[in-house]
């Protein structure tokens, strides 16, 4: 028995009301235009601004009807090189690849800062700083350099993905590295348990949860990492290559069409690491399931360990 | 000072050996921060001793702990575990310590914490699940093995955490205020496993705590400490019958050693810095 | 109980000192004089730079030991800003010995030549990618976002219906919502704070929710107990509780609203900006240009940040993080 959940209704009236009040939005927002563009004498299938609204070329809201032409002519068929369906799979690849780059680098970092305190104080604050600094705006000339050394095709764009995802993950491992409790260290130290033992028993799991909270953040920095550097460079595949293509040819529609793709894209991408999470942290599933524990593990009221 | 021991009759005699297992000579630890927290300490236990530190905050007991866990070197003197000094004795692993807090990680399920170090210590993986498994049954957790830390109260936490201590059977316990965190009613009964635990497997248990109640009830010798410098007072011994029960704390002789601990802590102004 | 340094260790520091000295020579020497030559350094002379480099690595490496438990933050950074350095000379040695073209990747100095030479138009776009578009964008933003979530914290129905989608739009890509946005509002700054503005909208109604509504029921019973009105229990209560974390969700915002406002001129900008800038010197390998132009966002990204964090410190000296 699954119970519902008790944000499901209020969701549910919210969003009808969203969708209420967007025709009327919708029309406010293009009748202006459509006046305009009847004024102008310009060839429309239509005869009044009110009519017309639901049927700009340029619309400033577009008509849920228009949305969902435009969702029909991008989505299918499938496997179309210019459909979204390809183009998201590429971006997000690119974004995953450069996540796991990102990690890799950022665990050793990580382990850099925590085994030594003369490395932490040369490079931390560089760290900290870039994460203060529009990291982004390096993206377009990476592309362009990567370009010439002949890294080409989906490759720069995970690279600069995990440029972008590399910090708040370095940071976020580090935490996590330091974050047993002194306690915990002493215990080991009375097994005389190695420092590699330490790291193996004790720091690496406990990092565990800090990297996948990194990783929610980093993901959706790394997703728009790798659609900035497709928009800046020539790409043949990806999202941000449709998203310069409509933007170019100002087709409007296609370009809310991309946006609400892309969005869903992102909340899938970090969906994913929630189940990740979820699948490879065992011990928190448990503490955080709403659902009631089996009798005889019902002994307690306290919050727990940590 | 202090009255050094020699043989003690106060024991029970079937585990005494003339050899003392801890041997602390005028021992000093002074902090980086010029704080003294412990002066000329001396202290001999032996063999199969249930030992408690007791005193106020500040008075070294938890110091003068690490100082044998060889978790802090001491400033002067000298510390013996079984003829080794501290750093020999904890490389071949002398002794199980147990924290204030129940440390167990959180990751781990309740057995695979108590095969923690046997993991660590590399003992073969046929004789970890074994182990372990019977150190949860000691402790009365054999039904809890799947579960996970934050799933258990307090008190069966710290005993998840004992049985861990137990597991590489070391002969040596030492405990910091273990039962501190707990509720009176919890700590009475675990007090009262605990002695159990210490007749069944004839450890040496050095055991920190605040509470005149539990160190009376508990020890074979009471060390009362007391701060600013942190010092041994004296050395008071317990002769309550043994095993001890639920009664035992009505006895006469109980208030009479419970009188004697409490004078001795006023004395060295003890009671000034008690919460 | 730390140990006292030791005569080993000053040695160590001492050696370190030495080792920073020489690799700094033979950097700087090699740059002086290879400044006016136009072909690609020897072999030789290549190994020197590494040898340089890595000697100057190793020296900071022990130099940094000394400052390990330094409290003072200005002399603590000593080391982050010899290794800044390092790294500047270093590339700058190497991209004369190789002679890669200015137009690929510009050397440091070239750089700094190039970043007085156009510093002019730089502060133009600065004051219209900063000023306009991300402050006034940042300050609308944040201005909604509290103000949502006082209302979200008031009404369960609001925290159960809007929040969920408060939490899941904050994992979407900002970049997909530019394009339409400048389409929608026009190519001029309005189009980037109001893309600024929804970016920093949500992160700082999450956070400013979880402080309001994360107090301690003892002291939500205080209130009670002091008969205290709903605006007094937000006044004395939740809003104080939820400074730290508005604080969180401002400092991160700075960083967005920079994102935010150069990726928005990436899609259409009116011949000003930073992001403009960066995106039209790019397509015609002016790196000199870019790279300047880096520099100024970078500096004024983390200028802001530290004005909020200052800010943070004097408002919320109380909290924990600060003790």
């Amino acid at each position: 028995m699954t119970r519902i959940s008790p944000h499901l209704g209020p969701m549910l009236v919210v969003a009808l009301i969203t969708l209420a009040l967007y025709w009327p939005l919708m029309y406010l927002a293009n009748i202006p235009a459509a006046q305009r563009a009847l004024d102008t004498g310009a060839a429309l299938p239509c005869k009044t601004a009110f009519e017309c609204a639901t049927q700009l070329r340029s619309p400033v809201l577009p008509s849920p009807q228009q949305l969902w032409n435009g969702f029909r002519n991008l989505m299918f068929p499938l496997n179309s090189q210019s459909a979204i369906p390809l183009n998201a799979l590429v971006t997000a690849l690119e974004t995953i690849v450069g996540l796991l780059l990102a990690a890799l680098v950022g665990f050793f970092f990580a382990i850099g800062m925590v085994a030594s305190r003369a490395f932490e104080r040369s490079l931390l604050p560089w760290i900290v700083a870039s994460q203060t600094v529009p990291i982004i705006a390096i993206a377009p000339m990476l592309v362009v350099v990567l370009g010439q050394y002949g890294v080409q095709g989906w490759l720069p764009k995970a690279i600069i993905a995990a440029y972008i995802a590399f910090f708040p993950i370095a940071i976020g491992v580090a935490k996590g590295l330091k974050s047993p409790d002194p306690l915990s260290l002493d215990l080991m130290k009375t097994y005389n348990a190695s420092n590699w033992q330490t790291y193996l028993k004790l720091r690496f799991p406990a990092s565990i949860p800090y990297l996948f909270t990194a990783f929610k953040v980093a993901m959706t920095a790394a997703l728009i990492g790798a659609i900035v550097a497709e928009i800046s460079t020539i790409s043949f595949q990806g999202i941000g290559k449709m998203l310069a293509e409509n933007s170019r040819a100002s087709d409007v529609v296609a370009m809310w069409v991309i946006m609400l793709s892309s969005a869903v894209l992102g909340i899938l991408l970090v969906a994913l690491v929630n189940w990740l999470e979820r699948l490879l942290t065992p011990w928190q599933r448990v503490r955080t399931a709403a659902t009631p524990l089996p009798k005889q593990a019902r002994v307690s009221e306290r919050g727990g360990a940590g | 000072m202090m009255q050094s021991n020699t043989p003690n009759t106060h024991l029970p005699s079937s585990s005494l050996e003339v050899r003392p297992i801890v041997s602390v000579r005028q021992v000093s630890m002074i902090f980086q921060t010029g704080t003294v927290a412990l002066k000329n300490a001396n202290l001999e236990i032996a063999q199969g001793e249930f030992i408690s530190l007791i005193g106020p905050s500040g008075c070294g007991k938890t110091t003068l702990l690490r100082l044998l866990a060889d978790l802090i070197k001491p400033t002067s003197g000298t510390i013996q575990i079984g003829g080794k000094n501290p750093e020999e004795a904890r490389k071949s692993r002398a002794y199980g310590y147990v924290f204030q807090a129940p440390t167990l990680m959180e990751w781990r399920t309740v057995l695979s914490n108590v095969m923690l170090p046997l993991e660590v210590m590399n003992f073969p993986a046929s004789e970890r699940k074994a182990r372990a498994e019977k150190m949860l049954t000691l402790v009365g957790l054999e039904k809890f093995a799947r579960h996970y830390p934050w799933q258990l109260s307090g008190g069966m936490q710290q005993r998840v955490s004992i049985a861990r201590a137990l597991a590489f059977d070391p002969q040596l316990l030492f405990m910091d205020e273990p039962f501190g965190a707990l509720d009176e009613i919890t700590r009475e009964n675990l007090n009262l496993e605990l002695l159990r635990l210490w007749r069944e497997t004839g450890k040496t248990i050095i055991f920190v705590t605040h509470s005149i109640p539990e160190a009376v009830f508990l020890s074979t010798r009471i060390v009362v400490m007391t701060p600013r410098p942190g010092k041994i007072e004296t050395v008071i011994p317990v002769d309550l019958p043994q095993p001890r029960t639920f009664e035992t704390r009505e006895l006469p002789e109980f208030f009479q050693i419970a009188t004697e601990v409490r004078e001795a802590l006023r004395r060295g102004h003890g009671y000034e810095v008690t919460e | 109980m730390v140990a006292q340094p030791t005569k080993s260790a000053w040695n160590q520091a001492l050696l370190g000192w030495v080792l920073l000295v020489v690799g700094f020579g033979i950097l700087f020497w090699f740059i002086a004089s290879w400044w006016n030559q136009t072909e690609p350094a020897s072999g030789p002379q290549k190994l020197l730079i590494g040898a340089g480099f890595l000697l100057a690595a190793l020296g900071i490496a022990w130099v940094a030991n000394q400052f390990v438990n330094t409290p003072n933050p200005v002399i603590g950074f000593t080391p982050a800003a010899l290794t800044l350095l390092v790294v500047v000379v270093t590339a700058e040695a190497l991209l004369r010995a190789y002679q890669v073209p200015p137009g690929l990747i510009p050397t440091p100095s070239r750089v700094l030549s190039t970043f007085f030479a156009v510093r002019d138009v730089l502060l133009q776009d600065a004051f219209q990618t900063v000023v306009l578009e991300a402050l006034v964008g940042y300050l609308i933003g944040c201005g909604l976002g509290v103000f949502t979530a006082l209302l979200v914290s008031r009404y369960v129905f609001l925290e159960r219906g809007l929040l969920p989608y408060a939490t899941v739009f904050s994992s979407i890509p900002i970049v997909a919502l530019a394009p339409v946005l400048v389409k929608m509002v026009g190519i001029d700054w309005q189009s980037k704070a109001v893309i600024v503005a929804i970016t920093v909208f949500f992160p700082v109604v999450v956070n400013t929710f979880r402080g309001l509504s994360e107090v301690s029921p003892l002291s939500l019973d205080l209130m009670r107990s002091y008969a205290a009105g709903e605006v007094q229990q937000y006044r004395w209560l939740r809003l104080p509780n939820a400074l730290p974390f508005i604080f969180n969700a401002l400092k991160l915002g700075t960083t967005l609203a920079m994102i935010g406002a150069i990726v928005g001129e990436f899609f259409g900008a009116n011949g000003q900006g930073l992001g403009f800038r960066i995106q039209i010197e790019a397509g015609r390998f002016g790196f000199d240009i870019v790279w300047s132009a880096i520099i100024v966002a970078s500096l004024i990204g983390i200028a802001w940040y530290n004005l909020v964090a200052w800010l943070e410190r004097r408002l919320t000296g109380w909290h924990v993080s600060f003790r």
